[in-house]
């Protein structure tokens, strides 16, 4: 074969590849081409032959990174999401095939709808535990260390799980970010006081508080008092502001900081209490953009 | 897995295709979906974007009629060939039943061949299967290129790689033009359904 043949046959073949989808094996044809027109001069003073493979070079370089650039899982519709559900859920029992379906979800990427069935599944008290793993796995997933943290956090508030269920918890959690490469720091699991311990859901009632008053222990505004005003309240958590002008404080109260001494108004009394920063939050929208909310859970009494 | 409805003398299984990146598993299906379509139960599921790499599977449902007394249902899937895609692998193979390794005949694909037939035994055992028992069935695809010139594998040496010790029916095919894809399907599910007739005891 003539090496003008050659030539032919190994820019055919570069073609078909790259109509194939093989763009690695395309470009190393063209490549091979190239450095067959290098060694013969009649062909490499041939500019617009030269110019014609180097473009073709380019051509599939580009599909190349854009075939890398593309998510490896991108979010799909919904009918799609429950086409998967449907067909790879296979346990017969109606609170494990609840389970399998988000499962199948997270492993198909699709995690923020997997965890907002995770979501729905604990609120349901379906196997809660479980369930509690999968979210992590996807806040793993997505590399969202702060949404695990922050979840976690708002667990130990709750009386979902026990002490032991939270113990095994916050190793998993730890042990699911470090695969991932991150670390991350969460709150110890503290041994709960026997009150609060034995509240149950629907049976306590908080009273109705209307501004806290922190004293700092540490941080930059250490051994002062500073006052919030609480926003909103569900249960034990209040919600509070922090103007941008105290980023600081947002910044020093992140979730899992210990609060030892609360001064709680509420419109019938005054009291003392401890709790927990439970959340932090950036208020992206609005006159507050760009201001703060916490969410502290101040511990039952 | 299948599925035996005794009551109602239903069947259904799942058949996999599998094999290495653009080798022709979702052009199998598609070939399928217009030849067969009066078989089918329902539309061809195709979830790919940017073009036409499948990322997650292929599904196309296929009823087969009454076979010994039973009504025979097949669901067909194709998983993503590329390397990357090994746990979405994982979960299409959960319950399969049989399973058609399209390899790509292509000189250059040849140790993605059998990449990804590693592949395919690797996650069958993760499933507690053997590739040595589950119905399975070669196809050795693209041969219509030999006619443009392009560098392919023989069969023998397709067939020395990827099935020295496996000994499973292969079938050369060309699923661009339909060549060999009905007669890859059409014994899939003879083993398939042969090896579900034994297990669930399934007679007449």
């Amino acid at each position: 074969m003539s090496e003008k043949e050659s030539i032919k046959t190994l820019l055919k073949e570069a073609e078909i590849y790259r109509t194939q989808g093989l763009l690695a094996d395309s470009k190393a044809k063209y490549v091979e081409v190239l450095s067959l027109i290098g060694k013969n001069p009649s062909f490499s003073k041939n500019q617009k032959l030269v110019d014609g493979v180097k473009s073709k070079i380019r051509a599939v370089d580009k599909s190349l990174h854009e075939l890398k650039e593309r998510p490896d899982k991108p979010e799909l519709t919904q009918d799609m999401q429950s086409l998967i559900k449907k067909l790879f859920t296979f346990s017969q029992t109606k609170e494990a095939a609840a389970i399998e379906g988000a499962v199948a979800l997270a492993k198909f990427g699709q995690y923020d709808k997997a965890l907002h069935e995770f979501h729905l599944l604990l609120e349901e008290g379906i196997l809660p535990l479980v369930t509690a793993k999968n979210i992590v796995r996807c806040y793993g997933a997505l590399k969202k260390p702060e949404a695990a943290a922050e979840q976690f956090t708002k667990w130990l508030s709750r009386d979902t799980f026990s002490f032991d269920e939270l113990k095994q918890l916050r190793s998993f959690i730890i042990a699911v970010l470090e695969k991932e490469g991150i670390e991350v720091r969460l709150p110890e699991v503290a041994a709960r006081p026997k009150r609060a311990a034995a509240a149950k859901k629907g049976q306590e009632t908080f009273l109705e508080i209307s501004a806290i008053s922190i004293h700092f222990q540490g941080g930059p505004y250490q051994s002062q008092d500073l006052d919030f005003e609480v926003q909103f309240q569900s249960a034990n958590t209040v919600t509070v502001h922090v103007p941008s002008s105290r980023k600081e404080v947002a910044e020093f109260l992140a979730p899992g900081t210990r609060l030892d001494d609360i001064q709680c108004y509420s419109p019938i009394t005054v009291f003392r209490s401890s709790g927990t920063v439970a959340g932090t939050a950036t208020i992206k929208h609005g006159p507050k953009q760009g201001d703060f909310t916490l969410d502290i859970s101040i511990d039952a009494d | 897995m299948a599925i035996f409805n005794a009551k109602d003398r239903i069947i259904e299984c799942k058949l996999v295709y599998y094999g290495p990146g653009r080798g022709g598993k979702t052009t199998n299906l598609e070939y399928i979906f217009k030849a067969f379509n009066k078989n089918t139960s329902a539309e061809m599921v195709s979830i790919n974007t940017m073009g036409d790499r499948t990322l997650f599977f292929d599904f196309l449902p296929i009823g087969l009629g009454k076979i010994r007394g039973c009504e025979v249902k097949i669901q067909l899937y194709t998983v993503p060939g590329q390397t990357r895609y090994r746990s979405t692998r994982k979960m299409v193979l959960k319950g399969v039943d049989g399973v058609v390794f399209v390899a790509d005949s292509l000189e250059v694909r040849r140790k993605a061949n059998m990449l990804s037939l590693r592949d395919l035994a690797d996650n069958l055992k993760d499933e507690g299967k053997s590739i040595f028992q589950i119905p399975l069935v070669l196809q050795y695809n693209k041969r219509d290129l030999a006619e443009q010139g392009i560098p392919l594998l023989p069969v023998e040496i397709i067939d020395l790689d990827l099935n020295n010790k496996l000994k499973a029916p292969y079938f050369s095919a060309s699923a661009l033009k339909g060549d060999g894809v009905g007669a890859t399907l059409k014994h899939a599910l003879l083993v398939t359904l042969r090896q579900l007739q034994k297990e669930l005891q399934w007679t007449r």
